[in-house]
């Protein structure tokens, strides 16, 4: 047994460095399409905790006119009290108003605006997320009622947005990998094709099946091994460094987890590759 | 140790390579195969190697019928056959002692193994002082003699040889010869192909003699042409 695995040894990595730049090749394909089916992952695991985290404080915003009269203001603030689907409402004045605009729009904008022009709003949290729409459908045509906005929607455009983002990655992904795959076959190829004098001799003396084949299959795996180290590296980078980290909170079991994929199909492919190879071209 | 039964070959594009051939060889004996390219000696070593299957009759090596090894266990037939051919067949970019190691190596023997039975091996064949040598810096009668120490190093019970002489001048064929004449003597089973008139005449050996697959002669103590010798 150890004689074999020495053997088994030498030969995978004498394999590698005799095809050094195939091999390199087949590494870097691997990891880019694995950067891409992790970043996809990702971008998917974001996406939902986001919308779980958003729609948790679902509000619905009734804003009123600037110009909007006292009484108007007070029709409504009695309906949203009697409507049974408003959990609670706060009333917040056209100053408060221009203080959070202050705060949320850049200089440059904010200082065109007064606090005559600012809408004082109702910010209200209904019972369910999707009752957002029927406090919106109920309140837009009141008078006095200026626009009635809830971020449902923008929930929704976002997660479309992510949606198709991530079909675009994954389309790429796939392509991405079927060429690794090819490549990694390739070079599997390319290493028997120049130890066909080993093999037809081995074969000769008697080497089992398994002896001759498993330099190249651990050749295939190695080179899938490499690629996801590299895409793991990748994937670990976005989710340090990239806001969306902070932002959408998502804690490092989510990253383990991504982890774990890109390394099982980064494995699943090299072994592939070279066990195609291997029924194809090694004729044993 | 070997046994045909009404073995018959025939390959896809419709050759017939072997026709109901029966015979028996029996262990520690020196068999040539004779006959004109095309008449199925190569089939036959192949059969022997379960390179090739037959199409009717069986196979016996050692008693076991070979057709019914599972595939898996083909490998451990070989090992009871050592393989010598006209081209050598040597690893270029390894030394001679490389080359004979490599046959135990890859069966998985200790390397304890290797480094005594290695050097013993080149002793019986003459090269022990060549042992670094690569192939190339080799004349080829001594190749051929590695190739035989690569193929007796695993101390099979049967040698086969397809036309070992058959790129060697006179010298070097009679010093491969030698050599598996005393292998033979160690009770190993030598099957050898060869077209090398001289040498079967003056070996006078067992002579099967194929002819378009057909066996027209099996002769013990044969010469090379038809005409000479006793019928059995």
């Amino acid at each position: 047994m150890r004689v074999y695995f020495r053997y088994a040894f030498k030969e995978t990595f004498s394999n590698l460095w005799r095809n050094r730049l195939m091999t390199i090749a087949a590494v870097l394909t691997v990891a880019v399409s694995l950067s891409l089916v992790g970043s996809a992952l990702l971008l998917k695991q974001s996406a939902a905790q986001a919308s779980a985290q958003w729609q948790q404080g679902t509000r619905v915003t009734v804003w009123m006119q600037p110009t909007a009269s006292s009484s108007e203001i007070n029709g409504v603030r009695s309906q949203l009290a009697n409507l049974p689907i408003v959990k609670s409402c706060v009333y917040y004045t056209q100053a408060q108003d221009y203080k959070e605009a202050l705060q949320l729009l850049p200089p440059s904008e904010s200082s065109v605006l007064t606090v005559k022009d600012m809408p004082s709003s109702f910010r209200c949290i209904p019972t369910v997320p999707s009752n957002a729409f029927v406090v919106e459908s109920t309140f837009a045509t009141q008078p006095g009622v200026y626009k009635v906005t809830a971020p449902e929607q923008q929930i929704r455009e976002m997660n479309r947005a992510i949606r198709i983002l991530q079909i675009v990655f994954l389309a790429l992904a796939a392509v991405l990998l079927l060429s690794a795959t090819v490549l990694i076959l390739n070079t599997i190829r390319m290493a028997i094709f120049a130890r066909r004098r080993e093999v037809s001799v081995m074969k000769l003396v008697g080497a089992t099946n398994w002896f001759i084949r498993i330099p190249y299959i651990t050749e295939g795996f190695i080179q899938g091994l490499l690629g996801s180290a590299v895409a793991i590296g990748a994937v670990t980078a976005l989710h340090t460094w990239y806001p969306l980290h902070n932002e959408f909170q998502l804690d490092t079991s989510a990253l383990v987890g991504t982890n774990a994929v890109v390394l099982i199909v980064g494995v699943l492919i090299g072994s592939v590759g070279s066990a195609i190879a291997i029924r194809r071209f090694l004729d044993v | 140790m070997i046994r045909f039964e009404n073995v018959s070959k025939t390959y896809k594009n419709g050759t017939s390579a072997l026709k109901d051939i029966s015979l028996d060889i029996e262990k520690g004996e020196f068999v040539f195969l004779v006959g004109a390219s095309g008449s199925g000696k190569t089939t036959f070593l192949r059969l022997l190697l379960r390179e090739e299957h037959p199409d009717q009759g069986r196979i016996l090596e050692a008693g076991r019928d070979i057709g019914e090894l599972p595939k898996w266990r083909v490998p451990y037939l070989r090992r009871n056959i050592g393989c010598v051919f006209q081209d050598f067949r040597l690893l270029p970019n390894k030394s001679v002692f490389e080359n004979v190691a490599f046959a135990l190596e890859v069966i998985g023997r200790p390397r304890s193994t290797v480094e005594s039975q290695v050097p013993q091996i080149l002793e019986l064949v003459g090269l022990s002082d060549k042992s670094k040598n690569l192939p190339h810096e080799l004349s080829g009668g001594e190749q051929q003699r590695v190739a035989v120490a690569r193929a007796f190093v695993n101390r099979p019970l049967i040698l086969l040889a397809d036309e070992p002489t058959g790129n060697l001048d006179p010298a070097n064929s009679e010093s491969i010869m030698a050599l598996l004449e005393r292998i033979n003597r160690t009770g190993t089973t030598v099957v050898m192909a060869t077209h090398d008139k001289a040498l079967v005449d003056r070996m006078r050996r067992r002579v099967i003699e194929l002819d378009k697959g057909e066996m027209i002669r099996d002769q013990v103590r044969g010469v090379y042409g038809i005409d000479e010798g006793v019928t059995l």
